[in-house]
């Protein structure tokens, strides 16, 4: 099976704004996903409302489309039901922190065998660019016109706390380097959750002085900061700046999962 | 290989303007089929995936085709004596 049979023809090109970044990581999942030979019998989609859950409807393998932020509490009724089952959650962050935000670290506690990706483009894209748990301090949004006065939301820190077995954070615009990550989180047992930090030219750009996709692209590439770096300039007592955001591999360890025990 | 941009899917983002190590993707002028305007190919036949495919048995490069968000990026083969064009730079 080559990479173009894992789209779903008949429904592309799908309907997401010119230079919208979901497109991106739906490429390299699948890209992942068919570097692993994974059968399209054994691999469910998940999602959950909203932009980023429309990825599901793409792939030609079966796919959830479920209710606004229980793609997760479903992930784990067909984790466990079928335990050979490869199972992806595509899902928001509006979707996954804050309406589902539970269900998340309750789905990071038990550490079910399931990957989790959200995409995170610090808006509720969908509804018209309501400010969410992710966006960042002093981002204009239509609910927040004046800027955002609260902090937003470190899922990363979040999964790691709550005993997810692999956390990674990239972007969109590093795309081999994502692949990689989602690669080695649907080898990993246990939970696995990839953060991937993606463009909203439309709702979250042109708020904020980045009208261009290739300006929001300019602002992955110099505002990510690599684990090393960050870690390095922690030690020398060098305060991190508060647009730049840490990329990497956060955690990778082997607590017990849930829902491969059973297929024995 | 050749190197092609699907039209009927190309949004017009000009991502793969940013990605390409050989500056072969370049911001089109005149709008598409569909309305939109559609990156234009800069010398195509230096990309190392249309070169070197075949070759090495394997996809190499390839960062306009994982970027690209309307997966409008491929490579196919050329039609037996398919006339191809030729430019003589001095």
């Amino acid at each position: 099976m080559n990479l173009e049979d894992w789209y779903r023809q008949d429904r592309l090109p799908h309907i997401y704004c010119a230079g919208c970044g979901n497109g991106t990581i739906l490429n390299c999942t699948l890209r992942a996903v068919e570097e692993l030979d994974y059968k399209k019998e054994e691999t469910t989609f998940i999602s959950g409302i909203g932009c980023s859950s429309r990825a599901a409807g793409y792939t030609s393998s079966d796919s959830l489309h479920t209710t606004h932020g229980r793609a997760l509490a479903f992930a784990t009724g067909l984790k466990l039901v079928k335990p050979r089952q490869h199972v992806i959650v595509f899902t928001g962050d509006g979707d996954c922190s804050a309406i589902g935000g539970n269900h998340f670290i309750h789905a990071c506690r038990r550490n079910i065998d399931i990957t989790v990706i959200c995409m995170n483009n610090n808006i509720y894209g969908m509804t018209g660019g309501q400010g969410s748990p992710c966006t960042p301090y002093g981002a204009i949004s239509t609910t927040t016109p004046y800027g955002m006065q609260e902090q937003p939301f470190d899922l990363c820190k979040v999964a790691e706390a709550a005993g997810a077995n692999y956390v990674a954070r990239w972007t969109s615009f590093h795309v081999k380097e994502l692949t990689e990550a989602i690669r080695v989180g649907l080898e990993t047992p246990g939970l696995s959750f990839i953060e991937v930090m993606t463009q909203c030219p439309t709702s979250f750009g042109s708020k904020n002085k980045m009208r261009q996709v290739t300006q929001m692209l300019d602002m992955f590439r110099d505002n990510a900061v690599l684990k090393a770096k960050a870690d390095r300039d922690a030690a020398k007592g060098i305060l991190p700046s508060p647009e730049k955001f840490v990329v990497g591999q956060f955690v990778r360890r082997n607590n017990p999962p849930l829902g491969v025990e059973a297929a024995k | 290989m050749k190197l092609v941009v699907n039209e009927r899917r190309c949004k017009g983002c000009n991502m793969c303007t940013k990605v390409c190590p050989y500056g072969i993707f370049q911001e089109g002028k005149r709008p598409g089929s569909r309305g939109y305007i559609i990156p234009v190919l800069d010398h195509p036949e230096r990309c190392t995936n249309c070169r070197l495919q075949k070759l090495y048995g394997r996809q190499l490069c390839g960062m306009c085709q994982m970027i690209c968000p309307d997966q409008a990026i491929s490579w196919i083969d050329e039609k037996p004596f398919e006339p191809q064009k030729v430019v003589i730079e001095y």
